[in-house]
């Protein structure tokens, strides 16, 4: 068992004053079979009321609105998580499958992703855990990692053809081809130790188990990984999703920090 | 006599209509037109004894509808019993994630549903098409026959006929059933929706606010109705006729600027009714439509008592060959289009677009259902002083509340080109009011 200390921080700074806006964050460790939230300190700058929900993949969210003039703002949570296990995040629940074996928004296939799977045939086992171990490093070895080359609305298929890109494109292209080769999968928003920003990986359905796959580092998901959100592509699990008035030019700020804790 | 002395009035009728802006919008090539809806004051007459049988069927779907979408966004029983194959729901442009889970107040999901349907040359009625997502209509026959009683009272002397004004009642009571406190309002995306006669219509009929999306918001889960002073009052119901995904742009599409921010998360919490309720469409999509029968005896355990128009699923094998076999006696929709777009004659394609379509049918055989021809039953309208005969449909309106309530009249659409079996009004048809005869 390890228990993880995290903290996340975005700001947004605006070149004119916003006059309103809305805001929807998903930024709140989700509680299941792997991992429990412990504790959790959630500020916002401008200081507002905010409700607490949950959306219909049952990711945990606040939201609101700021009805005063602002040229920034600010979201930060702290908190500690207890990673209760490793091998699976989830059992399935059977009505919750469906809706990740077709393709969806953004992971669904071009020509140039149809064809690529025509050449995976050889990596399908018996068993669809060894087909996602396989598919996972033949498409690490396949696609590059580099920042800037794809943007946040990047399509599995776009990111395909360009080649290169980050965690979200490899989820999207690794998503597209498990659910081309009939495994369910759905894309997962977090944090991992040692990066500076959110991470992104994906879950894929092994015998009614969902297990989580980070095809960026070609490895399977351990103790070192805090789920926020799951979805059938990014944008159901985006961490802030926002609409403003005013606000010209816009900066954003993030920073993650996640680290074990000693003396658990 | 006495129909002779009605007919009299069709322009009177509809020149009323005119100045009581009975009109709609419609959107062609990018720029939008208001076209009158033309009234022909020959009534459609449905006799008592068929309204009773249509009435039963009505409801029966209806309610087998609502168990439908419950389950659909719930547990999925009627998918993992194998009764509907579960593409037809993941991959529908109707279906929508974001309602999974999220229960409506009192489990209605299509609190008004417009049933289209029409008659066939055998006397049996067949239904077209299910319409439940806030389908518009109800309005025209109403003020039609308000219009038709001022210009000759004496028609409606003696006549055995079911009154049409109770709409306002049902309508107003459906939305009060599901209210979870506050004020009604009826949510229009403004003057320029083709619907926009009929909301002012029926907000003013009823008695509920018609507002736009900036004059409501959302405040501590809950929302509200910024009167003309400012004052922030609680709203409880909304029907609405902004399509799902212009809602709620903090839920859907986020380029929506009609919508309310946040709209959709004081519904999931209960705290707001949305008439209809968003993710409807999975249910009145072309494809599931096959499926509407097997619901009935799935959900209902009962034999449905309305058919469908012969319907095939080229997804099916069997169904496919079929289709290939008879493919110029059939009638072909895409299942993603609706007002009378999408729509092909197997008979009226020349070889190559013949080919071309099968080609498109086969590599996509999901998107499109085959139905036969109905040779329905042609109504008499008055077309330049002179009785002719045009195909028509009914829309009938049902209302659910405790139970479904089927209103006593209905719209009838009919087609003002003599070859044409489109009736839309989006198409350029005419309508007429329909009679639902007592005893």
């Amino acid at each position: 068992m390890e228990r993880l200390h995290f903290a996340y921080c975005m700001e947004i700074g605006y070149s004119i004053p916003v006059s309103r806006c809305y805001f929807t964050i998903k930024c709140i460790p989700k509680n299941d079979e792997r991992q429990k939230l412990l504790g959790m300190n959630i500020s916002l700058f401008p200081q507002t009321g905010y409700s607490f929900g949950e959306d219909s993949y049952k990711n945990r969210q606040i939201y609101g609105c700021v009805e005063k003039p602002h040229d920034k703002f600010v979201f930060q949570i702290t908190g500690d998580v207890e990673i209760l296990q490793t091998d699976f995040a989830e059992t399935a629940v059977a009505e919750r499958i469906g809706m990740y074996r077709f393709p969806h928004g953004k992971c669904q296939p071009g020509p140039g992703l149809l064809e690529y799977y025509k050449t995976l045939d050889v990596f399908r086992h018996k068993s669809d855990y060894e087909t996602c171990i396989a598919l996972m490093h033949k498409l690490h070895e396949d696609f590059q990692y580099v920042s800037s080359a794809t943007e946040v609305y990047t399509a599995a298929e776009e990111a395909w053809e360009i080649g290169k890109g980050v965690c979200q494109d490899y989820a999207h292209i690794y998503i597209t081809l498990l659910r081309l080769m009939g495994i369910p999968a759905r894309y997962v928003c977090g944090l991992i130790i040692g990066e500076g920003a959110s991470h992104a990986w994906v879950e894929a359905l092994c015998k009614e188990k969902w297990i989580g796959f980070d095809p960026t580092n070609d490895c399977i998901v351990l103790d070192s990984y805090i789920k926020l959100g799951d979805g059938r592509d990014a944008s159901e699990c985006a961490i802030n999703r926002g609409i403003m008035w005013g606000g010209g030019a816009q900066s954003q700020k993030i920073s993650v920090s996640v680290e074990r804790k000693s003396g658990a | 006599m006495k129909k002779l002395e009605l007919l009299q009035h069709t322009n009177k009728v509809n020149e009323l209509l005119a100045r009581y802006g009975v009109k709609f919008g419609i959107y062609k090539n990018n720029t939008f037109k208001e076209q009158l809806f033309p009234f022909d004051s020959i009534p459609r007459i449905i006799e008592h004894e068929e309204y009773v049988y249509l009435e039963r069927g009505l409801k029966q779907r209806v309610k087998a509808l609502n168990l439908f979408l419950k389950d659909i966004y719930g547990k999925k029983q009627i998918i993992k019993d194998g009764v509907i194959p579960e593409e037809f729901i993941f991959v529908s442009s109707g279906y929508m994630a974001e309602c999974e889970g999220v229960m409506p107040i009192k489990g209605i999901y299509s609190h008004i549903s417009g049933i289209d349907l029409v008659k066939g040359k055998n006397g049996e009625w067949y239904i077209l098409e299910d319409n439940l997502r806030v389908p518009s209509g109800a309005s025209y026959p109403m003020i039609a026959r308000e219009l038709c009683r001022r210009s000759s009272p004496e028609t409606f002397h003696n006549t055995r006929l079911e009154d049409n004004r109770n709409y306002v009642e049902l309508l107003r009571h459906t939305m009060d059933y599901v209210n979870a406190g506050g004020h009604t309002v009826i949510l229009t995306p403004g003057r320029y929706n083709a619907a926009y006669f009929e909301h002012s219509y029926l907000a003013e009929k009823t008695g509920a606010h018609l507002v736009n999306g900036a004059e409501l918001m959302v405040e501590d889960d809950k929302l509200f109705y910024i009167t003309a002073n400012g004052k922030k009052e609680r709203v409880g119901a909304v029907y609405r006729r902004i399509s799902d995904e212009y809602l709620d742009p903090m839920n859907f599409n986020p380029e929506s600027l009609i919508g309310i921010p946040h709209i959709y998360d004081v519904f999931r919490k209960g705290n707001v009714a949305l008439l209809n309720a968003p993710g409807n469409g999975v249910a009145d999509d072309k494809g599931i439509y096959y499926f509407v029968l097997k619901m009935i005896k799935y959900y209902l355990d009962e034999e449905p008592i309305l058919q469908n128009a012969p319907t095939y699923l080229p997804f099916y094998e069997n169904d496919m060959k079929y289709v290939l076999e008879h493919f110029d006696s059939l009638v072909l929709k895409d299942v993603a289009e609706a007002g009378g777009y999408g729509v092909v004659f197997g008979a009226s394609m020349t070889k190559e677009q013949k080919r071309d379509f099968i080609k498109l049918l086969k590599k996509e055989p999901r998107r499109f259902i085959a139905q036969e021809v109905i040779d329905f039953q042609d109504l008499d309208i008055i077309e330049q002083g002179e009785i002719v005969q045009r195909k028509a449909d009914l829309r009938a309106f049902v209302l659910m509340a405790e139970e479904p309530l089927v209103w006593k009249s209905g719209l009838t659409r009919f087609s003002r080109n003599p070859d044409s079996f489109i009736v839309n009004s989006s198409q350029g048809g005419g309508f007429k009011d329909t009679w639902v005869l007592s005893q």
